[in-house]
């Protein structure tokens, strides 16, 4: 469990012997034992949505891969599922800011959990919107490369939602930093997917409907990368109390790249 | 089974508890029984000074002097010599004992003056009367030659003095140091809250005190057989003796006549009936009244 | 074009900085070093603090950690009692009133000070509030009725009690008797008011109404208040000092405290995770 080093996060008058309290969830127990297990539900409930997510995420995408309409149906109806924890979550929340007025460190992480709640919702929604699209797509094969491009984001992106959330059960802010300023590689992936699809559809327009679909189940999954690293930053505030305003690194430049296609003459 | 196990524990906690009722009764029976009995006493007391004093009564003892066996009279000198040399004594006592009593609870609360002092004091309350009549007897009456009004009037009020203390001590202490933080807060000197709001707060108790020291010396008779002796005329003069109820009383008891000894149990139920008019004037005072 | 409100250019919105910004607000009372001593025993250790005018300064920790003794040094109580010292330097208005030859009725004058047993005097409502005023100023009557009114509106008490002055104060219910005593110190126009414990004694709705005045009173005075109660700290005050052990562990602005304290003790403390 990584320590955080003592910075200067002082106001004025403290008296020179400070105790760090960067670790949270570490140290004394409450004295009211109820509240440490009211913690315990919703930490471990978000931990059950966090691996949910992440599955409907890489069934989503190995559906898309083998062409597997009966898996995709499987992902779209586990959707509501995921809605319904999130609704628990946030319901479980409310009732314990109420019940228990929690202060610092404590208000920090349920404010969280319902932040987290509604990210892994949202990577649930876009994992139903591939399986769609998928269903959409219909049993044609993709090119072999275009699936492998795919193949390695929804990796590198499920690996990004285990990172943070273990690093979120642990409360490692090292960890997720890492995940945070690690979002370039899915940002770079989904950049260079998106010029091999730009140019299959140059060559041949026909392709455009399909392309089209397959750079939406892209962009889902790039998607999902950035909300792995708003966790990160839920983490990162419930861990130190700090916000993290700094812009992040950002590797999606397909937003600059210079559009070789005329737009639609009329 | 389980039906017998439940009636075993009943039967032995009834058992245990029957015990602990009877004795319960049987106090209570001997609390009743002492307390009649010392009410019976007091019953009978002022049973007998009724019946032996009231025949007495009559507007003659208020208004005539003390007569020879065998004449009629009154108790005037002695009513009105007790009441100069009481009256005497309380304004000599109450404003020492007062002022004695604020300082032990004010400013001196906790130095070793005041523990000193409260020892000192308390072996004073319950000193024999007599050996403060004789204490003034040497003190005052030898030097001066003769037996005075005025010497009973302080022995009287050594009486008083520790008594009052007491009771203002007591009284004070018992107002919260809440209150007196408040009015220090406010700004007050130390006199001001001493003044305005420790003895506003304990006036009541303070006066019972003082009406308490009261009725105590009122029945006095040794201290004053040795300082204030007896007069069998009227005198007004602190510096010749002066007559009072109880010397009087005594007096008349023990003699032979009965016409003296009607008197005497006049006088006494006279006694009797102004400390019980003062206990129970002490007692409304004392009796918590909010509003 | 789209007009922007020029303050909306900055990166943080100027309210959110706020007018916590310690360096916008002016000092009233500087504790240094201070030191305090109950006989032997070593109750306070070397705390300094600044208290801002025109804020509310919260002082809370677990029991005998030397908050009401803290409080109680700023109006010189102790003065009150032998065997009982402090060293050091408190600082109001330019003097230090520890030294000795500190006027310390005219300072009680200045700081006024609420006790946690509400404590009215023996007398009417109306000698209650008279009786600080007298002690300092001379008024006619006319005026001086006024004053005591005044005080009493300021402590929201004049509509329940206005029929009743010449009631005898101890007759009010507990938050009456409350804030009848604020109105005391309140009429004697102090710079500023302590406040130790004043709810604690009281029932949810009193205590509420007392908050609220808490709040309408800071324009007006500069306020410190000793509580074990955290979540009053946390509503009614600018600036929160948590102590332990005689210390001062961590002082901050009351926002800071309690979303993200620096002190791992501070933390335990408010979450409710002291052992």
């Amino acid at each position: 469990m990584a320590r955080r080093a003592p910075t200067d996060l002082k106001g004025g008058g403290i008296s020179a012997m400070t105790q760090d309290a960067g670790t949270p969830g570490t140290g004394h127990p409450h004295t009211v034992a109820a509240f440490d297990a009211d913690l315990k539900v919703l930490g471990d409930m978000v931990a059950e949505m966090g691996v949910r997510a992440a599955r409907a995420l890489s069934e989503a995408t190995r559906a898309l891969t083998e062409r597997n309409i009966q898996l995709a149906q499987q992902v779209i109806a586990s959707d509501r599922g995921l809605d319904l924890m999130q609704h628990e979550i946030e319901e479980r929340a409310v009732t314990t800011l109420a019940r228990r007025q929690p202060m610092a460190v404590d208000l920090r992480e349920i404010v969280s959990t319902m932040r987290i709640a509604g990210d892994l919702e949202r990577v649930g929604d876009l994992a139903k919107n591939v399986a769609k699209r998928v269903i959409a797509i219909g049993a044609q094969p993709a090119p072999a490369n275009l699936a492998a491009g795919l193949g390695i984001l929804s990796e590198r992106v499920g690996q990004q939602l285990a990172a943070v959330l273990k690093a979120y059960a642990e409360r490692s802010d090292a960890a997720a930093m890492e995940v945070w300023t690690s979002d370039g590689t899915i940002d770079g992936l989904f950049t260079s997917l998106f010029r091999e699809l730009l140019t299959y559809m140059m060559e041949d327009p026909r392709s455009i409907g399909y392309c089209t679909h397959l750079l939406f189940c892209a962009k889902n999954l790039e998607r999902a990368g950035d909300h792995a690293t708003n966790i990160a930053e839920t983490a990162h505030y419930v861990i130190t109390g700090e916000a993290l305003i700094a812009e992040r690194p950002k590797g999606d430049t397909t937003v600059g790249i210079e559009p070789s296609l005329r737009p639609p003459q009329t | 089974m389980a039906q017998t196990v439940q009636t075993a524990a009943t039967a032995a906690r009834t058992r245990l508890y029957s015990g602990r009722r009877r004795w319960n009764a049987i106090m209570i029976v001997l609390a009743w029984c002492a307390a009649l009995f010392g009410m019976a006493w007091l019953a009978l007391i002022l049973g007998a000074l009724l019946w032996q004093g009231l025949s007495g009564v009559s507007l003659r003892v208020f208004t005539e002097m003390t007569p020879p066996p065998g004449a009629d009279g009154g108790l005037l000198n002695p009513i009105i010599g007790s009441l100069i040399m009481t009256g005497l004594a309380v304004a000599i006592g109450t404003p020492i004992g007062i002022l004695a009593g604020t300082y032990m609870a004010e400013y001196g609360r906790y130095g070793r003056l005041s523990s000193v002092v409260r020892f000192i004091n308390d072996i004073l309350l319950s000193a024999p009367s007599i050996v403060v009549g004789l204490f003034v007897y040497e003190v005052l009456v030898r030097p001066m030659g003769h037996f005075s009004g005025i010497a009973g009037a302080v022995a009287l009020a050594i009486i008083v003095i520790p008594v009052v203390v007491r009771t203002t001590e007591d009284m004070l202490l018992l107002v919260p140091n809440t209150l007196r933080e408040a009015a220090a807060a406010l700004g007050l000197p130390r006199a001001y809250i001493v003044r305005r709001i420790a003895y506003r707060a304990a006036r009541a108790g303070i006066v019972t005190g003082i009406l308490l020291a009261i009725a105590r010396i009122s029945g006095e008779t040794a201290p004053l057989l040795f300082t204030a002796l007896n007069n069998q005329f009227w005198s007004t003069n602190l510096n010749a003796p002066m007559a009072s109820l109880p010397a009087v009383i005594f007096q008349f008891a023990l003699s032979p006549y009965n016409d003296w000894q009607r008197l005497a149990w006049t006088g006494a139920l006279l006694i009797t009936v102004a400390v019980l008019a003062l206990s129970i004037i002490a007692r409304a005072l004392s009796s918590p009244d909010k509003s | 074009m789209n007009v922007i409100a020029p303050h909306a250019q900055t990166a943080v919105p100027a309210a959110a900085k706020e007018a916590l910004d310690t360096a916008k607000l002016e000092p009233k009372i500087a504790i240094r070093q201070l030191n305090f001593y109950y006989g032997a025993a070593h109750a306070l250790k070397d705390i300094s603090l600044t208290l801002y005018r025109n804020t509310v300064t919260a002082f809370i920790g677990p029991s005998g950690c030397g908050k009401s003794t803290l409080l109680r040094v700023l109006n010189r109580m102790y003065d009150l009692y032998p065997n009982q010292r402090a060293e050091g330097e408190v600082v109001f208005d330019g003097a230090n009133i520890l030294a000795p030859k500190q006027d310390l009725n005219l300072l009680r004058a200045r700081i006024g000070m609420v006790f946690q047993k509400p404590t009215p005097f023996p007398m009417s409502i109306f000698e209650n509030i008279a009786f600080g005023v007298r002690l300092y100023e001379k008024l006619p009557a006319s005026e001086l009725e006024y004053r005591v009114e005044h005080a009493l509106r300021r402590a929201a008490l004049w509509e329940e009690v206005k029929d009743k002055l010449n009631v005898n104060g101890q007759s009010l219910s507990g938050g009456q008797q409350q804030r009848l005593c604020i109105a005391r110190t309140v009429a004697v126009k102090p710079e500023v008011i302590l406040l130790d414990e004043p709810c604690s004694a009281l029932d949810p709705i009193s205590t509420a109404k007392i908050e609220e005045l808490i709040d309408e009173l800071k324009a007006d005075y500069t306020i410190v208040i000793v509580t074990h109660n955290m979540q009053q700290a946390a509503r009614v005050s600018d600036f929160t000092a948590f102590m332990y052990l005689g210390q001062l562990v961590e002082s901050a602005s009351t926002q800071k405290i309690f979303t993200s304290p620096s002190d791992r003790r501070t933390q335990d403390y408010i979450t409710g995770r002291f052992g």
